[in-house]
Protein backbone atom coordinates (compact mmCIF):
# COMPACT_ATOMS: atom_id res chain seq x y z
CA UNK A 1 0.00 0.00 0.00
CA UNK A 2 1.63 3.67 -1.26
CA UNK A 3 -1.79 5.37 -0.69
CA UNK A 4 -2.03 8.14 1.78
CA UNK A 5 -4.85 9.52 3.13
CA UNK A 6 -5.10 13.81 3.09
CA UNK A 7 -7.53 15.46 4.98
CA UNK A 8 -8.96 18.78 3.69
CA UNK A 9 -11.73 20.87 5.59
CA UNK A 10 -15.35 20.46 3.95
CA UNK A 11 -16.58 24.04 4.34
CA UNK A 12 -16.40 27.68 3.62
CA UNK A 13 -13.29 29.70 2.30
CA UNK A 14 -10.89 27.35 4.35
CA UNK A 15 -12.09 24.71 1.98
CA UNK A 16 -11.62 26.76 -1.05
CA UNK A 17 -8.21 28.18 -0.18
CA UNK A 18 -7.14 24.70 0.95
CA UNK A 19 -8.19 23.24 -2.41
CA UNK A 20 -6.13 25.96 -4.29
CA UNK A 21 -3.32 25.53 -2.45
CA UNK A 22 -3.29 21.71 -4.80
CA UNK A 23 -4.35 23.48 -7.37
CA UNK A 24 -2.11 25.61 -7.82
CA UNK A 25 0.95 23.23 -7.77
CA UNK A 26 -0.75 21.32 -10.38
CA UNK A 27 -2.12 19.05 -8.16
CA UNK A 28 -5.87 19.73 -8.75
CA UNK A 29 -8.76 17.80 -6.78
CA UNK A 30 -11.62 16.83 -8.53
CA UNK A 31 -14.74 15.72 -6.66
CA UNK A 32 -16.19 13.05 -9.29
CA UNK A 33 -19.63 12.96 -6.70
CA UNK A 34 -20.20 16.35 -7.15
CA UNK A 35 -19.31 19.66 -5.30
CA UNK A 36 -21.20 18.39 -2.03
CA UNK A 37 -18.97 14.90 -2.21
CA UNK A 38 -16.71 14.02 0.97
CA UNK A 39 -14.35 12.29 -1.82
CA UNK A 40 -11.51 13.95 -3.70
CA UNK A 41 -9.53 12.78 -6.28
CA UNK A 42 -5.93 14.24 -7.11
CA UNK A 43 -5.84 13.42 -10.77
CA UNK A 44 -1.75 14.12 -10.85
CA UNK A 45 -1.18 11.87 -7.83
CA UNK A 46 -3.73 9.08 -7.70
CA UNK A 47 -2.23 6.84 -4.77
CA UNK A 48 -3.30 10.62 -2.83
CA UNK A 49 -6.88 10.01 -1.56
CA UNK A 50 -9.22 13.08 -0.33
CA UNK A 51 -10.94 13.04 2.46
CA UNK A 52 -13.34 16.43 3.11
CA UNK A 53 -14.06 16.85 6.76
CA UNK A 54 -14.79 18.96 9.07
CA UNK A 55 -12.68 21.17 11.07
CA UNK A 56 -12.19 19.97 14.12
CA UNK A 57 -12.61 16.23 12.91
CA UNK A 58 -9.40 16.85 11.01
CA UNK A 59 -7.13 17.87 13.82
CA UNK A 60 -8.57 14.97 15.70
CA UNK A 61 -7.99 12.38 13.34
CA UNK A 62 -4.64 13.81 13.02
CA UNK A 63 -3.89 13.88 16.06
CA UNK A 64 -4.99 9.74 16.31
CA UNK A 65 -2.74 8.97 13.08
CA UNK A 66 -5.98 7.76 11.37
CA UNK A 67 -5.05 10.04 8.44
CA UNK A 68 -1.78 10.48 7.28
CA UNK A 69 -2.00 14.63 5.89
CA UNK A 70 -4.42 17.17 6.56
CA UNK A 71 -5.27 20.94 6.53
CA UNK A 72 -6.94 22.64 9.44
CA UNK A 73 -6.39 25.54 11.85
CA UNK A 74 -3.42 25.49 14.30
CA UNK A 75 -5.87 26.53 17.21
CA UNK A 76 -7.56 23.41 16.96
CA UNK A 77 -4.68 20.96 17.30
CA UNK A 78 -3.92 22.90 20.53
CA UNK A 79 -7.49 22.63 21.93
CA UNK A 80 -8.08 18.99 20.94
CA UNK A 81 -5.82 17.75 22.85
CA UNK A 82 -2.86 19.09 25.50
CA UNK A 83 0.07 17.23 23.83
CA UNK A 84 -2.00 17.50 20.68
CA UNK A 85 1.60 19.96 18.69
CA UNK A 86 3.49 17.23 19.46
CA UNK A 87 1.34 14.26 17.68
CA UNK A 88 1.78 16.51 14.43
CA UNK A 89 4.59 17.99 12.21
CA UNK A 90 3.72 21.10 10.48
CA UNK A 91 5.04 21.12 6.75
CA UNK A 92 3.44 24.11 5.28
CA UNK A 93 2.26 27.36 6.97
CA UNK A 94 -0.34 28.64 4.35
CA UNK A 95 -1.02 31.64 5.57
CA UNK A 96 -5.30 31.78 5.30
CA UNK A 97 -7.36 31.07 8.50
CA UNK A 98 -5.64 33.74 10.48
CA UNK A 99 -7.51 34.24 13.76
CA UNK A 100 -5.99 35.10 17.24
CA UNK A 101 -6.86 33.23 20.14
CA UNK A 102 -6.92 35.87 22.64
CA UNK A 103 -7.39 36.89 26.55
CA UNK A 104 -10.32 39.66 26.67
CA UNK A 105 -11.67 41.37 29.89
CA UNK A 106 -14.96 43.78 30.78
CA UNK A 107 -13.80 47.40 28.62
CA UNK A 108 -14.62 48.77 32.16
CA UNK A 109 -11.12 46.88 34.14
CA UNK A 110 -9.52 49.95 33.76
CA UNK A 111 -7.05 48.50 35.90
CA UNK A 112 -6.50 45.40 33.75
CA UNK A 113 -4.02 45.91 30.89
CA UNK A 114 -1.11 42.87 31.23
CA UNK A 115 -1.73 39.12 32.02
CA UNK A 116 0.26 40.88 35.58
CA UNK A 117 -2.69 42.82 36.56
CA UNK A 118 -5.07 39.44 35.91
CA UNK A 119 -3.06 37.59 38.03
CA UNK A 120 -3.29 40.16 41.08
CA UNK A 121 -6.84 40.15 40.54
CA UNK A 122 -6.83 36.22 40.23
CA UNK A 123 -5.19 36.38 43.19
CA UNK A 124 -7.64 38.66 45.56
CA UNK A 125 -10.70 37.28 43.86
CA UNK A 126 -11.54 34.47 46.01
CA UNK A 127 -11.02 35.82 49.54
CA UNK A 128 -13.00 38.89 47.78
CA UNK A 129 -16.18 37.31 46.26
CA UNK A 130 -16.00 33.97 47.84
CA UNK A 131 -15.39 32.06 44.42
CA UNK A 132 -13.03 31.38 42.09
CA UNK A 133 -12.44 33.66 38.88
CA UNK A 134 -14.26 32.75 36.11
CA UNK A 135 -12.53 32.53 32.31
CA UNK A 136 -15.68 31.53 29.20
CA UNK A 137 -13.92 29.43 26.95
CA UNK A 138 -13.76 26.76 24.53
CA UNK A 139 -10.50 26.79 24.48
CA UNK A 140 -9.53 25.46 27.82
CA UNK A 141 -6.15 23.73 27.03
CA UNK A 142 -5.11 26.75 25.69
CA UNK A 143 -5.79 28.69 28.26
CA UNK A 144 -4.98 26.48 31.34
CA UNK A 145 -1.33 27.26 29.24
CA UNK A 146 -1.56 30.55 28.72
CA UNK A 147 -2.69 31.30 32.21
CA UNK A 148 -0.12 28.61 33.76
CA UNK A 149 2.96 30.55 31.66
CA UNK A 150 1.93 33.11 33.73
CA UNK A 151 1.76 31.72 37.07
CA UNK A 152 -2.01 32.36 37.65
CA UNK A 153 -3.83 29.12 39.36
CA UNK A 154 -6.41 31.08 41.36
CA UNK A 155 -9.51 30.73 38.51
CA UNK A 156 -12.02 28.11 36.99
CA UNK A 157 -12.95 27.73 33.59
CA UNK A 158 -16.32 27.47 32.60
CA UNK A 159 -16.81 26.11 29.56
CA UNK A 160 -18.74 27.73 26.10
CA UNK A 161 -19.51 26.24 23.51
CA UNK A 162 -21.24 29.58 21.39
CA UNK A 163 -21.25 33.62 22.20
CA UNK A 164 -18.36 33.26 24.78
CA UNK A 165 -18.21 36.82 24.08
CA UNK A 166 -21.72 37.49 26.25
CA UNK A 167 -20.45 35.25 29.29
CA UNK A 168 -19.86 38.50 31.10
CA UNK A 169 -22.89 40.17 30.56
CA UNK A 170 -24.85 37.47 31.66
CA UNK A 171 -22.69 36.44 34.46
CA UNK A 172 -21.84 33.40 33.50
CA UNK A 173 -18.03 34.09 33.57
CA UNK A 174 -15.99 37.37 34.86
CA UNK A 175 -13.41 37.38 31.10
CA UNK A 176 -13.64 35.32 28.11
CA UNK A 177 -10.93 33.75 26.12
CA UNK A 178 -12.21 33.46 22.77
CA UNK A 179 -10.79 33.31 18.80
CA UNK A 180 -10.89 36.66 16.87
CA UNK A 181 -9.82 37.94 13.62
CA UNK A 182 -10.65 41.55 13.86
CA UNK A 183 -11.34 41.90 17.36
CA UNK A 184 -14.88 43.67 16.68
CA UNK A 185 -17.38 41.18 18.04
CA UNK A 186 -15.07 41.94 21.34
CA UNK A 187 -15.30 45.35 20.71
CA UNK A 188 -19.31 45.33 20.42
CA UNK A 189 -19.57 43.13 23.47
CA UNK A 190 -17.61 45.99 25.60
CA UNK A 191 -14.33 43.98 25.96
CA UNK A 192 -11.07 44.63 25.27
CA UNK A 193 -7.74 42.82 24.75
CA UNK A 194 -5.28 43.00 27.24
CA UNK A 195 -1.71 43.73 25.96
CA UNK A 196 -0.10 40.59 26.39
CA UNK A 197 -3.41 38.46 26.07
CA UNK A 198 -2.88 37.47 22.71
CA UNK A 199 -2.38 33.06 23.82
CA UNK A 200 -1.69 32.14 19.82
CA UNK A 201 -1.60 33.43 16.76
CA UNK A 202 -3.46 30.67 14.69
CA UNK A 203 -3.50 30.05 10.61
CA UNK A 204 -4.13 27.17 8.68
CA UNK A 205 -1.62 24.35 8.54
CA UNK A 206 -0.71 21.80 6.01
CA UNK A 207 0.11 18.90 8.70
CA UNK A 208 1.26 15.66 8.75
CA UNK A 209 0.49 13.00 11.38
CA UNK A 210 3.48 11.06 13.07
CA UNK A 211 0.93 8.74 15.00
CA UNK A 212 0.05 7.62 11.12
CA UNK A 213 1.60 4.04 10.40
CA UNK A 214 4.96 5.68 8.22
CA UNK A 215 6.03 2.27 5.94
CA UNK A 216 8.71 2.93 2.95
CA UNK A 217 5.78 2.79 0.58
CA UNK A 218 3.17 5.51 1.90
CA UNK A 219 6.32 7.53 3.09
CA UNK A 220 7.82 7.73 -0.89
CA UNK A 221 4.11 9.28 -2.10
CA UNK A 222 4.49 11.61 0.88
CA UNK A 223 7.93 12.75 -0.01
CA UNK A 224 6.57 13.16 -3.61
CA UNK A 225 3.40 15.69 -2.63
CA UNK A 226 5.59 17.43 -0.15
CA UNK A 227 8.21 17.95 -2.70
CA UNK A 228 5.31 19.46 -5.45
CA UNK A 229 3.63 21.14 -2.51
CA UNK A 230 7.44 23.23 -1.73
CA UNK A 231 6.69 22.03 2.01
CA UNK A 232 9.23 20.83 4.92
CA UNK A 233 9.91 17.15 4.31
CA UNK A 234 8.88 15.24 7.14
CA UNK A 235 10.79 12.78 9.56
CA UNK A 236 8.75 9.87 11.34
CA UNK B 1 10.04 -10.23 50.43
CA UNK B 2 8.31 -10.44 47.46
CA UNK B 3 5.88 -7.73 46.00
CA UNK B 4 3.07 -9.16 47.79
CA UNK B 5 4.62 -9.33 50.78
CA UNK B 6 5.60 -5.86 50.45
CA UNK B 7 2.28 -5.15 49.35
CA UNK B 8 0.23 -7.05 52.56
CA UNK B 9 3.04 -5.31 54.85
CA UNK B 10 1.72 -1.60 53.58
CA UNK B 11 -1.63 -2.70 53.98
CA UNK B 12 -1.51 -3.72 57.66
CA UNK B 13 0.47 -0.19 58.05
CA UNK B 14 -3.00 1.71 56.76
CA UNK B 15 -5.19 -0.61 58.75
CA UNK B 16 -2.90 -1.18 61.84
CA UNK B 17 -4.76 -0.77 65.24
CA UNK B 18 -6.20 2.65 65.91
CA UNK B 19 -6.41 3.19 62.18
CA UNK B 20 -10.06 3.18 59.58
CA UNK B 21 -9.13 1.98 56.40
CA UNK B 22 -10.99 3.71 54.28
CA UNK B 23 -12.55 3.01 51.02
CA UNK B 24 -13.49 5.76 49.23
CA UNK B 25 -15.64 5.07 45.37
CA UNK B 26 -13.30 5.57 42.49
CA UNK B 27 -15.81 7.82 41.43
CA UNK B 28 -16.13 10.95 43.04
CA UNK B 29 -17.47 14.46 42.50
CA UNK B 30 -15.35 16.88 41.19
CA UNK B 31 -16.62 19.58 42.95
CA UNK B 32 -14.54 19.69 45.72
CA UNK B 33 -11.11 19.61 43.75
CA UNK B 34 -12.19 22.48 41.79
CA UNK B 35 -13.33 24.67 44.80
CA UNK B 36 -10.26 23.79 46.28
CA UNK B 37 -6.99 23.80 43.77
CA UNK B 38 -8.54 25.44 41.08
CA UNK B 39 -8.13 24.91 37.49
CA UNK B 40 -4.29 24.00 37.57
CA UNK B 41 -4.88 20.98 39.64
CA UNK B 42 -8.02 20.45 37.61
CA UNK B 43 -6.24 20.21 34.29
CA UNK B 44 -5.05 16.97 35.76
CA UNK B 45 -8.29 15.07 36.55
CA UNK B 46 -10.18 12.40 34.57
CA UNK B 47 -13.37 13.33 34.15
CA UNK B 48 -16.15 12.03 32.68
CA UNK B 49 -20.07 12.19 33.17
CA UNK B 50 -23.24 10.42 33.36
CA UNK B 51 -25.69 9.94 30.91
CA UNK B 52 -28.07 12.59 33.41
CA UNK B 53 -25.39 14.96 32.87
CA UNK B 54 -24.16 14.51 36.42
CA UNK B 55 -19.82 15.33 36.44
CA UNK B 56 -17.69 12.76 37.74
CA UNK B 57 -14.13 12.27 38.11
CA UNK B 58 -11.90 9.30 39.27
CA UNK B 59 -10.32 9.85 41.94
CA UNK B 60 -7.32 11.88 41.92
CA UNK B 61 -6.30 11.65 45.50
CA UNK B 62 -8.06 9.90 49.02
CA UNK B 63 -7.10 13.18 51.07
CA UNK B 64 -10.20 14.53 49.91
CA UNK B 65 -13.03 12.20 50.03
CA UNK B 66 -11.22 11.56 53.57
CA UNK B 67 -11.73 14.46 54.88
CA UNK B 68 -15.43 14.96 53.85
CA UNK B 69 -16.27 12.09 54.89
CA UNK B 70 -14.91 12.92 58.12
CA UNK B 71 -15.99 16.60 58.72
CA UNK B 72 -19.88 14.47 57.72
CA UNK B 73 -19.23 12.30 60.82
CA UNK B 74 -17.80 15.21 63.07
CA UNK B 75 -15.09 16.95 62.29
CA UNK B 76 -13.47 17.58 65.50
CA UNK B 77 -13.58 14.12 66.35
CA UNK B 78 -9.69 12.77 66.39
CA UNK B 79 -9.37 10.06 63.90
CA UNK B 80 -7.07 8.06 61.99
CA UNK B 81 -7.47 7.12 58.44
CA UNK B 82 -5.34 4.44 56.13
CA UNK B 83 -5.66 3.97 52.34
CA UNK B 84 -4.37 2.12 49.81
CA UNK B 85 -5.61 1.74 46.25
CA UNK B 86 -5.76 3.49 42.88
CA UNK B 87 -5.67 7.06 42.19
CA UNK B 88 -5.82 8.57 38.47
CA UNK B 89 -4.04 11.89 37.26
CA UNK B 90 -3.28 12.89 33.74
CA UNK B 91 0.66 12.91 33.80
CA UNK B 92 3.41 13.65 31.19
CA UNK B 93 5.61 11.86 32.62
CA UNK B 94 3.77 8.01 34.19
CA UNK B 95 1.08 5.90 33.69
CA UNK B 96 -2.71 7.96 34.54
CA UNK B 97 -3.66 5.23 37.06
CA UNK B 98 -1.40 4.66 39.63
CA UNK B 99 -1.51 3.05 43.53
CA UNK B 100 -1.31 5.45 46.45
CA UNK B 101 -1.47 4.27 49.98
CA UNK B 102 -0.99 7.01 53.28
CA UNK B 103 -2.48 7.93 56.24
CA UNK B 104 -4.39 11.40 57.38
CA UNK B 105 -4.59 12.02 61.07
CA UNK B 106 -7.71 14.70 61.66
CA UNK B 107 -8.42 17.07 64.75
CA UNK B 108 -5.55 15.30 67.08
CA UNK B 109 -5.14 17.28 69.69
CA UNK B 110 -1.50 17.41 70.08
CA UNK B 111 -0.32 18.12 66.93
CA UNK B 112 3.84 17.20 67.47
CA UNK B 113 2.44 13.78 68.13
CA UNK B 114 0.21 13.59 65.32
CA UNK B 115 3.37 14.62 62.62
CA UNK B 116 5.24 11.86 64.86
CA UNK B 117 2.81 9.41 63.67
CA UNK B 118 3.24 10.31 60.16
CA UNK B 119 6.89 10.37 60.05
CA UNK B 120 6.85 7.35 62.04
CA UNK B 121 4.22 5.78 59.24
CA UNK B 122 6.33 7.34 56.57
CA UNK B 123 9.70 5.63 58.14
CA UNK B 124 8.25 2.18 58.03
CA UNK B 125 6.69 2.11 54.55
CA UNK B 126 10.41 2.88 53.52
CA UNK B 127 11.52 -0.19 55.50
CA UNK B 128 9.14 -2.53 54.31
CA UNK B 129 10.80 -1.18 50.38
CA UNK B 130 14.09 -0.76 52.10
CA UNK B 131 15.08 2.13 51.42
CA UNK B 132 17.41 3.30 54.27
CA UNK B 133 18.67 6.64 53.66
CA UNK B 134 16.15 8.86 52.00
CA UNK B 135 16.70 12.37 51.29
CA UNK B 136 14.38 14.38 52.68
CA UNK B 137 13.22 18.02 51.35
CA UNK B 138 11.21 20.13 54.20
CA UNK B 139 9.89 23.52 54.34
CA UNK B 140 8.39 25.41 56.62
CA UNK B 141 4.78 27.41 55.41
CA UNK B 142 4.18 28.93 58.94
CA UNK B 143 7.65 30.31 58.97
CA UNK B 144 6.93 32.15 55.64
CA UNK B 145 3.47 33.02 56.69
CA UNK B 146 4.88 34.86 59.82
CA UNK B 147 8.26 36.23 57.16
CA UNK B 148 5.69 37.62 54.97
CA UNK B 149 3.07 39.53 57.82
CA UNK B 150 6.50 41.05 59.37
CA UNK B 151 7.59 42.64 56.23
CA UNK B 152 6.84 45.90 55.32
CA UNK B 153 5.04 46.54 52.40
CA UNK B 154 1.09 47.46 51.48
CA UNK B 155 -0.88 44.95 52.80
CA UNK B 156 -2.64 44.45 49.30
CA UNK B 157 0.86 42.49 47.98
CA UNK B 158 0.61 40.13 50.73
CA UNK B 159 -1.96 37.65 50.16
CA UNK B 160 -1.13 38.21 46.75
CA UNK B 161 2.85 37.04 47.51
CA UNK B 162 1.39 34.58 49.67
CA UNK B 163 -0.75 32.75 46.77
CA UNK B 164 2.59 32.43 44.68
CA UNK B 165 4.20 30.83 47.54
CA UNK B 166 5.09 27.35 46.26
CA UNK B 167 5.61 27.87 42.92
CA UNK B 168 9.25 29.56 42.18
CA UNK B 169 8.56 31.06 38.81
CA UNK B 170 6.10 33.08 39.20
CA UNK B 171 6.90 34.19 42.50
CA UNK B 172 10.23 35.44 41.41
CA UNK B 173 8.06 37.15 38.41
CA UNK B 174 5.70 38.86 40.56
CA UNK B 175 8.81 40.22 43.20
CA UNK B 176 10.98 41.43 39.68
CA UNK B 177 7.74 43.04 39.06
CA UNK B 178 7.32 44.62 42.30
CA UNK B 179 11.15 45.71 42.32
CA UNK B 180 10.64 47.24 38.51
CA UNK B 181 6.77 48.13 38.65
CA UNK B 182 4.91 48.49 35.11
CA UNK B 183 4.30 52.47 34.28
CA UNK B 184 0.62 52.82 35.51
CA UNK B 185 -2.04 53.01 33.13
CA UNK B 186 -2.52 56.19 31.36
CA UNK B 187 -5.96 58.02 32.90
CA UNK B 188 -7.01 60.20 35.04
CA UNK B 189 -4.09 61.27 38.26
CA UNK B 190 -5.57 62.64 41.18
CA UNK B 191 -9.23 61.64 40.14
CA UNK B 192 -11.03 61.06 43.88
CA UNK B 193 -11.69 57.06 44.02
CA UNK B 194 -15.51 57.46 44.13
CA UNK B 195 -15.18 59.21 40.64
CA UNK B 196 -13.48 56.85 39.27
CA UNK B 197 -15.63 54.21 40.82
CA UNK B 198 -18.74 56.43 39.21
CA UNK B 199 -16.91 56.75 35.70
CA UNK B 200 -16.55 52.59 36.08
CA UNK B 201 -19.59 52.14 36.68
CA UNK B 202 -21.12 53.61 33.75
CA UNK B 203 -18.98 51.61 31.69
CA UNK B 204 -20.23 48.70 33.19
CA UNK B 205 -23.92 49.49 32.58
CA UNK B 206 -23.27 50.70 28.82
CA UNK B 207 -21.73 47.55 28.73
CA UNK B 208 -24.87 46.00 30.33
CA UNK B 209 -22.40 44.39 33.08
CA UNK B 210 -24.22 43.38 36.65
CA UNK B 211 -22.17 45.60 38.77
CA UNK B 212 -22.31 43.05 41.69
CA UNK B 213 -22.12 39.59 40.14
CA UNK B 214 -18.07 40.47 39.35
CA UNK B 215 -15.41 42.90 40.25
CA UNK B 216 -17.35 46.19 41.62
CA UNK B 217 -16.89 49.43 40.55
CA UNK B 218 -15.34 50.28 43.64
CA UNK B 219 -13.06 47.14 44.03
CA UNK B 220 -11.62 48.10 40.01
CA UNK B 221 -11.36 51.89 41.61
CA UNK B 222 -9.42 51.08 44.49
CA UNK B 223 -7.22 48.58 42.38
CA UNK B 224 -6.61 51.00 39.34
CA UNK B 225 -5.71 53.54 42.39
CA UNK B 226 -3.34 50.87 43.89
CA UNK B 227 -1.54 50.50 41.04
CA UNK B 228 -0.71 54.39 40.44
CA UNK B 229 0.43 54.48 43.80
CA UNK B 230 3.28 51.54 43.51
CA UNK B 231 4.19 53.80 40.89
CA UNK B 232 5.23 56.24 43.38
CA UNK B 233 5.09 54.70 46.83
CA UNK B 234 7.47 50.77 45.95
CA UNK B 235 7.39 48.04 48.41
CA UNK B 236 10.27 48.81 49.42
CA UNK B 237 13.27 47.53 47.96
CA UNK B 238 14.71 46.27 51.21
CA UNK B 239 11.38 43.94 51.68
CA UNK B 240 12.45 41.91 48.69
CA UNK B 241 15.74 41.62 49.11
CA UNK B 242 14.79 40.14 52.17
CA UNK B 243 12.19 37.96 50.13
CA UNK B 244 14.16 36.81 47.88
CA UNK B 245 16.78 36.15 50.35
CA UNK B 246 14.98 33.95 52.25
CA UNK B 247 13.29 32.42 49.13
CA UNK B 248 16.77 31.55 47.98
CA UNK B 249 17.61 29.52 51.32
CA UNK B 250 18.22 25.57 50.81
CA UNK B 251 20.32 23.33 51.62
CA UNK B 252 21.53 20.65 55.10
CA UNK B 253 19.26 21.56 57.36
CA UNK B 254 21.39 23.09 60.31
CA UNK B 255 23.18 25.50 57.36
CA UNK B 256 20.07 26.46 55.93
CA UNK B 257 18.28 27.33 59.23
CA UNK B 258 21.77 29.21 60.20
CA UNK B 259 21.27 31.57 57.82
CA UNK B 260 17.66 32.29 58.29
CA UNK B 261 18.93 32.99 62.20
CA UNK B 262 21.49 35.04 60.29
CA UNK B 263 18.93 37.33 58.94
CA UNK B 264 18.13 38.14 62.79
CA UNK B 265 19.11 42.40 61.64
CA UNK B 266 16.51 42.04 59.06
CA UNK B 267 14.11 39.99 60.57
CA UNK B 268 13.68 38.00 63.43
CA UNK B 269 11.79 34.98 62.68
CA UNK B 270 10.70 32.56 65.50
CA UNK B 271 12.43 29.39 65.17
CA UNK B 272 12.08 26.92 67.95
CA UNK B 273 8.96 25.13 65.73
CA UNK B 274 10.57 24.78 62.72
CA UNK B 275 13.96 23.41 64.49
CA UNK B 276 11.56 21.12 66.42
CA UNK B 277 9.80 19.67 63.31
CA UNK B 278 12.69 19.37 61.41
CA UNK B 279 14.24 17.60 64.55
CA UNK B 280 11.38 15.12 64.02
CA UNK B 281 11.89 14.52 60.35
CA UNK B 282 15.70 13.53 61.24
CA UNK B 283 16.74 10.02 60.55
CA UNK B 284 19.07 8.76 63.71
CA UNK B 285 21.63 10.92 63.29
CA UNK B 286 21.76 10.83 59.85
CA UNK B 287 21.49 14.94 59.15
CA UNK B 288 23.32 14.93 55.84
CA UNK B 289 20.26 13.92 53.41
CA UNK B 290 17.69 16.31 55.40
CA UNK B 291 17.46 19.56 53.54
CA UNK B 292 15.46 22.62 54.35
CA UNK B 293 13.91 24.43 51.35
CA UNK B 294 12.73 28.06 52.30
CA UNK B 295 10.18 28.01 48.77
CA UNK B 296 9.29 24.64 49.15
CA UNK B 297 5.56 23.87 49.40
CA UNK B 298 2.40 23.00 47.66
CA UNK B 299 1.00 25.47 45.57
CA UNK B 300 -2.47 25.21 47.79
CA UNK B 301 -3.24 27.69 50.52
CA UNK B 302 -4.85 24.96 53.09
CA UNK B 303 -1.06 23.16 53.82
CA UNK B 304 -0.15 24.75 57.11
CA UNK B 305 3.06 24.52 59.32
CA UNK B 306 5.45 21.52 58.03
CA UNK B 307 5.58 20.15 54.20
CA UNK B 308 8.26 17.16 53.44
CA UNK B 309 8.74 14.96 50.67
CA UNK B 310 10.78 11.75 50.87
CA UNK B 311 13.03 10.47 47.64
CA UNK B 312 15.16 7.56 47.02
CA UNK B 313 17.57 6.59 44.35
CA UNK B 314 15.02 7.37 41.81
CA UNK B 315 14.08 11.02 40.65
CA UNK B 316 10.09 10.44 42.06
CA UNK B 317 9.12 11.44 45.21
CA UNK B 318 8.31 8.21 47.50
CA UNK B 319 6.66 10.14 50.19
CA UNK B 320 4.63 13.27 50.49
CA UNK B 321 3.15 14.93 53.65
CA UNK B 322 2.64 17.58 55.62
CA UNK B 323 0.01 19.46 57.96
CA UNK B 324 -3.25 20.98 55.94
CA UNK B 325 -4.68 22.42 59.13
CA UNK B 326 -7.22 25.20 57.19
CA UNK B 327 -9.02 21.95 54.70
CA UNK B 328 -11.40 21.14 57.30
CA UNK B 329 -12.60 24.79 57.38
CA UNK B 330 -12.09 25.29 53.92
CA UNK B 331 -14.52 21.99 53.15
CA UNK B 332 -16.56 22.96 55.71
CA UNK B 333 -15.93 22.92 59.64
CA UNK B 334 -16.53 25.78 61.68
CA UNK B 335 -13.33 26.12 63.12
CA UNK B 336 -9.98 25.82 61.94
CA UNK B 337 -8.54 21.99 62.87
CA UNK B 338 -5.49 20.49 62.88
CA UNK B 339 -4.50 17.78 60.41
CA UNK B 340 -1.68 16.26 59.54
CA UNK B 341 -0.95 13.02 56.82
CA UNK B 342 1.14 11.10 54.03
CA UNK B 343 0.81 9.68 50.55
CA UNK B 344 3.13 7.12 49.41
CA UNK B 345 3.88 6.07 45.78
CA UNK B 346 3.50 2.62 45.59
CA UNK B 347 4.94 1.98 42.51
CA UNK B 348 8.30 4.26 42.35
CA UNK B 349 8.55 2.44 46.05
CA UNK B 350 8.58 -0.93 44.44
CA UNK B 351 10.90 0.35 41.97
CA UNK B 352 13.49 1.23 44.89
CA UNK B 353 13.68 -2.33 46.24
CA UNK B 354 14.63 -3.38 42.21
CA UNK B 355 17.37 -0.67 42.05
Amino acid sequence: MTTIMLALPSKGRIQDESLAVFADAGLAIDRPGGARSYLGEMAAMPDVSVRFLSASEIARELIRGTIDIGITGEDLIHETAAAGPDQIAIVKRLGFGRADAVVAVPDSWIDVTTMDDLSDVAADFRARHGRWLKVATKFVNLTRRHFAAHGIAEYRIVESLGATEAAPASGAADLIVDITSTGSTLSANGLRIIEDGTMLKSESLLMVARNAEWHEGKLETLVRLLSALGAETFQP
Amino acid sequence: MTPTARRDALRALVSAPGVTLSAPPILVPPAAYFDLAGEEFGARMILTQGTDGTEFCLRPDFTLPIAIDHIASGAATPAAYGYLGPVFRQRADGPTEFDQGGMELLALPDADAALDKIIAFARSVLDIYGVTAPHIRVGDIDLFETLLAACDMPDVWRPRIRARFGHPEAMSALLDRLANPHTATSGPVGMPETDIADWVRELMLTNGLSLTESRSPEEIAQRYLEKQALEAAHVPAETIDLLRRYLAISGAADTALAQIEAMRGLIDLPLDATRRRVDQLRLSGESSNLVFDAAFSPRLDYYTGITFEMTGQGRGVLVSGGQYDRLLQRLGANEQIPAVGCAVWVDRLEAEVRS
